[in-house]
């Protein structure tokens, strides 16, 4: 006899996978910032700075190594972390198309720094809220990290700002980031399930506004980019968000950056490390 | 922008109460990216509960020994009542955990 499934499971099942996806956005985001910043180590341009911006990719990755452990437990033990990091295809990533563009020169990429860190922090300080308690006490442990990020963010925005060559480097970095930083806050999929049920207590959009509100003065008394138009709803972007990462759909420049990450697991799939 | 990194000196405490104490230095281009460098490099392991950064060229240097280490002996102007006193402490205490 052919059982259909119980609405009220069908629901859970759903919301299940929506929190999957968005664990997996969130690791993904932390992991491959996390490996493309590694690159400054050994080239930063003085030896304290290269120290610094390696502790920050090293932090990221400990961000994603938090939230692959909350996946792994969600779907009960049966992949490791390390299983769902390095064994999927490309598309199965779920990181926005910002963090995988190549490191560029210092300016993007400290640029690129600013934006995803400044909107990474907007997006755990919703989650500190989440319904859903793990979630909520990673988001805890994270944002305290994330403090000194934001220092390290806003020195080197004001400080480019500052120089010559560095501040027309600067506004090269940010026409070029915006598009992508705005894919940041593509909506998951499953978002509508993920809100109803308190998992993210906001959705992405109003996210985007809080994150725009917050970096807006800085950004317009340095004279930034800002191709947003004030509008009764908030700001409304004058060009078209890069989106498709939290589907799945890459840039071209991922598959290099995928190939250089799984290259050395690739190498013997399923050895003792 | 400045060509060469100043270089600062970094004190840091390992708990409150205790005495500042001095961990070493870093070069950076300006104060602020200083004080970044230096929560990198002495305290970035949960090791200092505070620091003090300062650039170097802040600091008189004192060390002619003439005025550090007078020649002619004046020990009758010294505390020496305060070490047998330290002394005195010291060796109750290595008494106390021996037993």
């Amino acid at each position: 006899m052919a059982l259909e499934t119980p609405p009220a499971t069908q629901e859970r099942d759903h919301t299940r996978a929506a929190l999957a996806e968005l664990l997996l956005a969130l690791a993904d985001d932390e992991f491959v910032t996390g490996y493309a910043n590694s690159e400054w180590t050994g080239i930063a341009p003085i030896l304290e700075e290269d120290i610094a911006f390696s502790s920050l990719a090293q932090d990221e990755l400990g961000h994603a190594r938090l939230f692959y452990e909350l996946l792994a437990e969600l779907r009960g033990g049966a992949v490791s972390p390390d299983e769902i990091a390095y064994d999927r295809p490309p598309e199965g990533f779920r990181n926005a198309q910002l963090a995988e563009r190549p490191r560029g020169d210092w300016a993007y990429s400290v640029s690129r720094q600013f934006l995803y860190d400044t909107a990474d922090y907007v997006r755990l300080e919703c989650l500190l809220g989440s319904r859903y308690t793990p979630l909520a006490q990673a988001a805890a442990s994270v944002i305290r990290e994330e403090r000194y990020h934001l220092l390290h963010a806003h020195t080197w925005l004001a400080r480019l700002a500052a120089g010559d060559t560095a501040r027309e480097r600067q506004h090269a970095a940010f026409t070029a980031l915006w598009p992508d930083a705005l894919g940041l806050f593509e909506p998951l999929p499953g978002e509508a399930a993920l809100v109803e049920s308190g998992i993210q207590p906001a959705p992405s959009a109003a996210l985007c506004q809080r994150w725009l509100e917050q970096i807006e003065p800085m950004l317009r008394q340095l004279g930034l980019p800002w191709p947003f138009a004030q509008r009764a709803a908030g700001w409304e972007p004058l060009l078209a968000p890069h989106y498709g990462g939290r589907a799945g759909r890459h840039s071209r420049e991922f598959a290099q950056l995928y190939d250089t990450i799984t290259s050395v697991r690739r190498l013997e799939p399923g050895a003792q490390w | 922008m400045a060509a060469e990194p100043t270089v600062y000196e970094v004190f840091r405490r390992e708990k409150p109460g205790a005495p500042m104490t001095h961990a070493g230095s870093v070069g950076a281009p300006s104060p602020d990216l200083a004080l970044i460098y230096a929560r990198e490099i002495f305290g970035r392991r949960g090791e200092s509960d505070a620091l003090w950064i300062a650039p170097r060229s802040a600091f008189q240097l004192l060390d002619d020994q003439d005025i550090l280490r007078p020649v002619l002996d004046r020990s009758h102007r010294t505390v020496e009542g305060y070490r047998m006193r330290d002394k005195r402490e010291q060796l109750l205490s290595q008494l106390e955990t021996k037993r």
